[in-house]
C-alpha cells in the first residue's frame, strides 16, 4: 500500500486523498534501536489502543524545526527530545502543559523525572549518564582532565558543542579544571590551544565507536546509552569513574500545543511510562528506566543508567543554563576551537 | 617501450584511485566481523543479506526508484519538446530559455532543498514527496535537453520537412520521422538522468518527512546509529546494479556515444 | 529551421516553465533573504558573515580545496587522457568503461570506502609504515587531505572524460614530429596539446570545481566539524543552529562562486582565438 502510496503521491494524481480512515498518532522521536521499540512499544501500543501510530524520526534540531514551523497546525502530536531542547520549544510557546493526574504512573518516577524542566511542560522517561570511554590497555583515565593530558594527544575525540554531549563534557571538564560555575571560558580556550591533538569533534556516538573500533580514538567522553556498542568490543575498552564523577541528562516527552489529539497523546505516554514498558525497554537495553519501579538484573543494569544511587549522584546541567548561555558557548568555540 | 610501460603505469595508478575505494567496499561488506573494517574479520554474506531485512532501506528504494524512474519521464516530456523547439524553430527568447532550462546544473543542490522545503514544504503544505519529485525532475532536466539536443543535431532536419510536404502534420512527422531517429539520445538521456537522481544526495537533504526518505540519505541516518557494514554490503549492491544498467545500455544502445 | 515562432515557443514553455516556477522561484527568493533585514535591503548581513575569523577560513579552504582538486585532477586527467587516446580501440573503449565507472556508483558509497582507507590501521598508514616513511601511523581522517583525496576521487573521471573528447582530433604526427626535431614533452604539452585542448581543459576545469565547492557528502564524513566548508557550515546553520540568514548568505556566495567560475573559465577558452 505504501509503495502505491508513493507512486501515485509522484505522480501528482491523488495527493492528500489517500488518508487513513482509522485514528492516528503522530510521534517524534530519535532514529535509534527502531526495531527494539517497535517490538517492545509501537506494536504492543497499536494494538492496545486500536489506532496507528505514524512515527517520525530525526535529530533533534531537524525535529524541533518541524515542531516549531508546523506550530498554528500542528503535525506531531508527541515528541520525545533531551531537556533543554525541550526548554526551549517550552519558551517559544509550543508545548502543552501536562496534567500529572491523567498519567497513572507519574508517581512511579524519579522525583527528577517528573517535572524536569518546571511548569510540567515535559516529563522524563530515561536517565543517562556520561562518562569517558577509554582504552584500558592503554592508558588510565581518572579525572575529566585526562582529555587534554599528553597521554591521549592526537588520539581523543570529543564530542561537538552543538550536540547533546557537547556542554556535558565542557561541565566537567571546567569542574576538572578548577572553574566553577557555567562560566566556560577558560575551558574552551584550554580545549582551542589543543585544538590540533584532537583527532574530531563527532556528532554521532556511531561515528566515534566506528572511529574508537578502528584505532584512531583511545578516549572520548560518551553517553551510557552508547556504552553496548563498546562493550562487546574485542577491544579492551572501559567506562571511567571519574574522580569528578559522572555527568548526564534525561530526556524527556512532551506534548505539542493544540494538537487535538490529547487523549491518545496521554494514553500513550502514559503506557511509555508504565511500569511493564519501561521493563520491557531497559530488558532491551535501549533506554535506562525513569520508572523507579523497574527492576532488572545486573547483567541488563550494567549496560543501563540504572537505580536511584547513580541517578541520584549525577552531576547533571540545568537544562536553563543550557539554553541560556548555548549560544555564547558556541560563538567561542568556533573562534577558539575550530579556526 | 618505455613509453608504452610508463603508459601503462600511469593509468594503473589512475584506476587504482578511482575504482580500488569501490572494490574495499565490496570486500568491507563481506566481513564476518561486526565493523567496518579492511581487511574484513572473516568472510561471510551475513551483512549483504541483513540489508534486505531492514525495512527503511526497502521503503527508500523504492522511493529513489519511483523518484529516478518518473521524475526522469516527465523530465523527458517536458525535455524533448523543449530541445526540439531549440533546435528546429527560430523562436522568441531562445537564450533564456536556454539559460533557465540549464540553471539547475549550476545551483547547489543543499540550496534548492533548502529552499523548495522552505517556501513550498512548510508555508504550501506541499508533501515532501511531491517536492522531492519536483526538485528531481528538475535536476534532470538540463540532462535531458542537452543530451537529445545533441542527438538531434546530427538529424537533418529536411527528412521531416519532406515528410510534412508530403502530407504528414507536423506532429506525426515527429512521430514518424524524428523520434524513431532520437531514440537512442532519449534513452541515453533517460539512463543519465536516472543515475543522476538515484545518486542524488544534497537535493534530498533537507527534503524528508515521515517514513519519506530516499535511499542515500537513509543510508546517511543509519549511519548516524551505526557504522555496521551493511552499508558497505548495500552501496556495493547499489554499484552493482548502476553499473549492470548502465552495461547493458552501453551494450544494446551504444550508450557513451550520447553522454 | 521551422517559421513558426509560437509553436515552437509553446513547446519550449512547459521545460522553461516548470523549472522556474518550482525551481528558480524558491532559489531567488531563498538568494533574497540574504539581502534583508529588519525589513529593509540592506548588505550588513553579509558584511557581518565575511567579518567572522571562522567563515573567512571556512571560505578561503573552499576556494582552495577546489582549485587544487581541479589542479591535480587537471595534472593526472592529461596524463591519463593521453595515454588512453593512443590505446588501440578495444583497450581505448575498455578502459575509458573503467573511468566512468565510478560516476554511477553512490558519492555515500565512494566516500564511506575512504573511512576504512585512510585510518591508522588502514592500508594507506599500513603503506607509510611499511615504506619507511614514517614509524608512526599519520593522522589523515578529519583533515584536509582527506577530503582533498575524497573530492579527487569523485571528480577526477569528470576532468579525464572531457579532455579524453577534446583530445580526439588531436593531430599525432604532429606530436611525433615534434618529438623528433627535438622538442621535449614540456614543449609539446605547452605548444601543441594544451591550444588544442582548451576546450576540454576549461569544461572538465568547471564541472571539477564547481563540483568539490558543492560537495556535501566528501566534507561531511571526512572532513567532520574541523574540516568545515561551505557546504557543511551551510548545512550547519540550517540543521543545528536554525539561523536561514548565513544559510542564505552561503548560498548566494556559493551560486556567485558556481556562476563566476563558469563565466570566467569560457571567457579564457573563447580568448585568443
Amino acid at each position: 500500500m505504501k509503495h502505491l502510496l508513493y507512486i501515485t503521491t509522484a505522480l501528482g494524481l491523488m495527493a492528500g486523498v489517500a488518508q487513513a480512515a482509522e485514528k492516528t498518532l503522530t510521534i517524534s522521536v530519535y532514529s535509534f534501536a527502531q526495531d527494539a521499540y517497535k517490538k517492545a512499544l509501537y506494536d504492543p501500543f497499536e494494538e492496545k489502543c486500536g489506532c496507528k501510530l505514524v512515527i517520525e524520526t530525526g535529530n533533534s534540531v531537524e525535529r524541533m524545526a518541524k515542531i516549531e514551523a508546523n506550530a498554528a497546525n500542528p503535525v506531531i502530536d508527541v515528541a520525545v527530545i533531551s531537556s533543554h531542547d525541550a526548554l526551549a520549544l517550552a519558551r517559544k510557546d509550543l508545548l502543552a502543559k501536562i496534567d500529572s493526574t491523567k498519567l497513572t504512573s507519574f508517581d512511579k518516577l524519579y522525583k527528577a523525572a517528573q517535572d524536569p524542566i518546571g511548569g510540567n511542560m515535559a516529563v522524563g522517561y530515561t536517565f543517562y549518564a556520561s562518562s569517558i570511554v577509554y582504552r584500558a590497555d592503554l592508558l588510565e583515565i581518572d579525572s575529566w582532565a585526562d582529555l587534554l593530558s599528553p597521554e591521549v594527544k592526537g588520539r581523543v575525540a570529543l564530542p561537538n558543542i552543538t550536540g547533546t554531549q557537547g556542554p556535558l563534557t565542557l561541565h566537567m571538564l571546567s569542574q576538572a579544571l578548577g572553574h566553577d560555575g557555567i562560566d566556560f571560558t577558560d575551558t574552551i580556550n584550554a580545549i582551542g590551544e589543543k585544538s590540533d591533538d584532537i583527532v574530531t569533534f563527532y556528532v554521532r556516538s556511531s561515528q566515534l565507536a566506528q572511529l574508537m573500533q578502528q584505532e584512531e580514538v583511545i578516549a572520548a567522553p560518551v553517553g551510557r546509552f552508547a556504552w553496548s556498542r563498546f562493550s562487546g568490543s574485542e577491544l579492551d575498552f572501559k567506562w571511567a569513574t571519574p574522580k569528578e564523577g559522572q555527568t548526564g541528562g534525561v530526556n524527556v516527552m512532551l506534548m505539542t500545543k493544540n494538537n487535538g489529539n490529547e487523549d491518545l497523546a496521554y494514553e500513550f505516554m502514559d503506557y511509555w511510562l508504565s511500569t511493564e514498558v519501561q521493563t520491557r525497554i531497559a530488558e532491551a537495553k535501549i533506554d535506562s528506566p525513569a520508572n523507579k519501579e523497574v527492576v532488572v538484573s545486573d547483567e541488563i543494569a550494567e549496560s543501563l543508567t540504572y537505580g536511584a544511587e547513580l541517578i541520584n549522584s549525577l552531576n547533571m546541567i540545568s537544562p536553563a543554563d543550557i539554553i541560556d548561555n548555548r549560544d555564547g558557548w558556541v560563538d567561542l568555540w568556533n573562534e577558539v576551537v575550530i579556526k | 617501450m618505455t613509453e608504452k610501460w610508463t603508459s601503462r603505469l600511469i593509468l594503473g595508478l589512475t584506476l587504482i584511485f578511482l575504482i580500488g575505494p569501490f572494490l574495499i567496499i565490496i570486500i568491507a561488506g563481506l566481513s564476518a566481523g561486526q565493523s567496518l573494517a579492511f581487511p574484513p574479520d572473516g568472510i561471510s554474506l551475513k551483512w549483504y543479506l541483513k540489508v534486505f531485512e531492514i525495512e527503511s532501506f526497502r521503503d527508500s528504494f523504492i522511493l529513489s526508484m519511483a523518484l529516478a524512474i518518473f521524475g526522469t519521464l516527465i523530465a523527458l516530456a517536458l525535455g524533448v519538446p523543449a530541445a526540439y523547439a531549440l533546435n528546429r524553430y527560430e523562436i522568441p527568447y531562445a537564450e533564456t530559455i536556454k539559460t533557465i532550462v540549464a540553471a539547475p546544473i549550476i545551483v547547489p543542490g543543499i540550496i534548492v532543498g533548502l529552499a523548495l522545503l522552505r517556501y513550498l514544504v512548510l508555508p504550501i503544505g506541499l508533501t515532501v514527496t511531491l517536492a522531492l519529485f519536483f526538485a528531481h525532475t528538475a535536476l534532470v532536466l538540463p540532462y535531458a535537453v542537452r543530451v537529445v539536443s545533441s542527438s538531434m543535431t546530427n538529424l537533418r532536419s529536411d527528412m521531416e520537412e519532406a515528410a510534412v510536404l508530403l502530407g504528414c502534420t507536423r506532429l506525426s512527422a515527429f512521430f514518424k520521422v524524428v523520434l524513431p531517429n532520437i531514440k537512442g539520445g532519449v534513452l541515453a538521456a533517460f539512463i543519465l538522468g536516472f543515475v543522476t537522481s538515484f545518486n542524488q544526495v544534497p537535493v534530498s537533504l533537507f527534503l524528508s518527512g515521515p517514513g519519506v526518505r530516499t535511499l542515500p540519505i537513509d543510508m546517511l541516518a543509519y549511519m548516524e546509529i551505526t557504522y555496521d557494514p551493511s552499508v558497505a554490503a548495500l552501496s556495493a549492491l547499489l554499484a552493482f546494479l548502476s553499473v549492470g544498467i548502465v552495461f547493458l545500455a552501453e551494450k544494446f544502445l551504444g550508450f557513451s556515444r550520447y553522454v | 529551421m521551422f517559421q513558426n515562432r509560437k509553436e515552437g515557443f509553446a513547446l519550449a514553455l512547459p521545460a522553461a516553465l516548470f523549472i522556474g516556477i518550482l525551481f528558480l522561484l524558491p532559489v531567488g527568493i531563498l538568494l533574497s533573504e540574504a539581502f534583508q533585514l529588519d525589513g529593509g535591503w540592506s548588505l550588513q548581513g553579509y558584511i557581518d558573515f565575511i567579518s567572522k575569523p571562522l567563515n573567512q577560513t571556512v571560505f578561503l579552504r573552499t576556494l582552495k580545496l577546489g582549485f587544487l582538486v581541479a589542479a591535480v585532477s587537471a595534472v593526472i586527467g592529461y596524463a591519463s587522457a593521453f595515454c588512453i587516446v593512443n590505446l588501440d580501440p578495444k583497450s581505448r573503449g575498455r578502459i575509458f568503461g573503467m573511468v566512468v565507472l565510478p560516476l554511477m556508483i553512490s558519492p555515500v558509497a565512494r566516500t564511506y570506502a575512504w573511512i576504512v582507507i585512510l585510518g591508522r590501521t588502514g592500508i594507506v598508514n599500513d603503506a607509510i609504515i611499511g615504506l619507511g616513511l614514517s614509524d608512526t601511523p599519520i593522522r589523515i581522517l578529519f583533515t584536509e587531505t582527506a577530503v582533498f583525496l575524497g573530492l579527487l576521487q569523485l571528480f577526477l573521471p569528470l576532468m579525464i572524460i572531457s579532455l579524453v573528447s577534446s583530445m580526439e582530433n588531436l593531430p599525432r604526427d604532429a606530436i611525433s614530429a615534434a618529438r623528433v626535431l627535438g622538442a621535449n614533452w614540456l614543449q609539446v604539452f605547452t605548444k601543441i596539446i594544451l591550444p588544442l585542448t582548451k576546450e576540454g581543459l576549461v569544461m572538465g576545469g568547471t564541472l571539477v570545481f564547481t563540483g568539490s565547492l558543492t560537495a556535501y557528502i566528501t566534507p561531511a564524513i571526512l572532513g567532520g566539524a574541523k574540516v568545515l566548508m561551505l557546504e557543511t557550515l551551510l548545512y550547519q546553520k540550517v540543521s543545528v543552529s536554525n539561523d536561514y540568514v548565513s544559510a542564505s548568505i552561503i548560498a548566494t556566495i556559493l551560486i556567485a562562486m558556481c556562476f563566476g567560475t563558469n563565466l570566467l573559465l569560457k571567457r579564457i577558452a573563447t580568448a585568443r582565438e
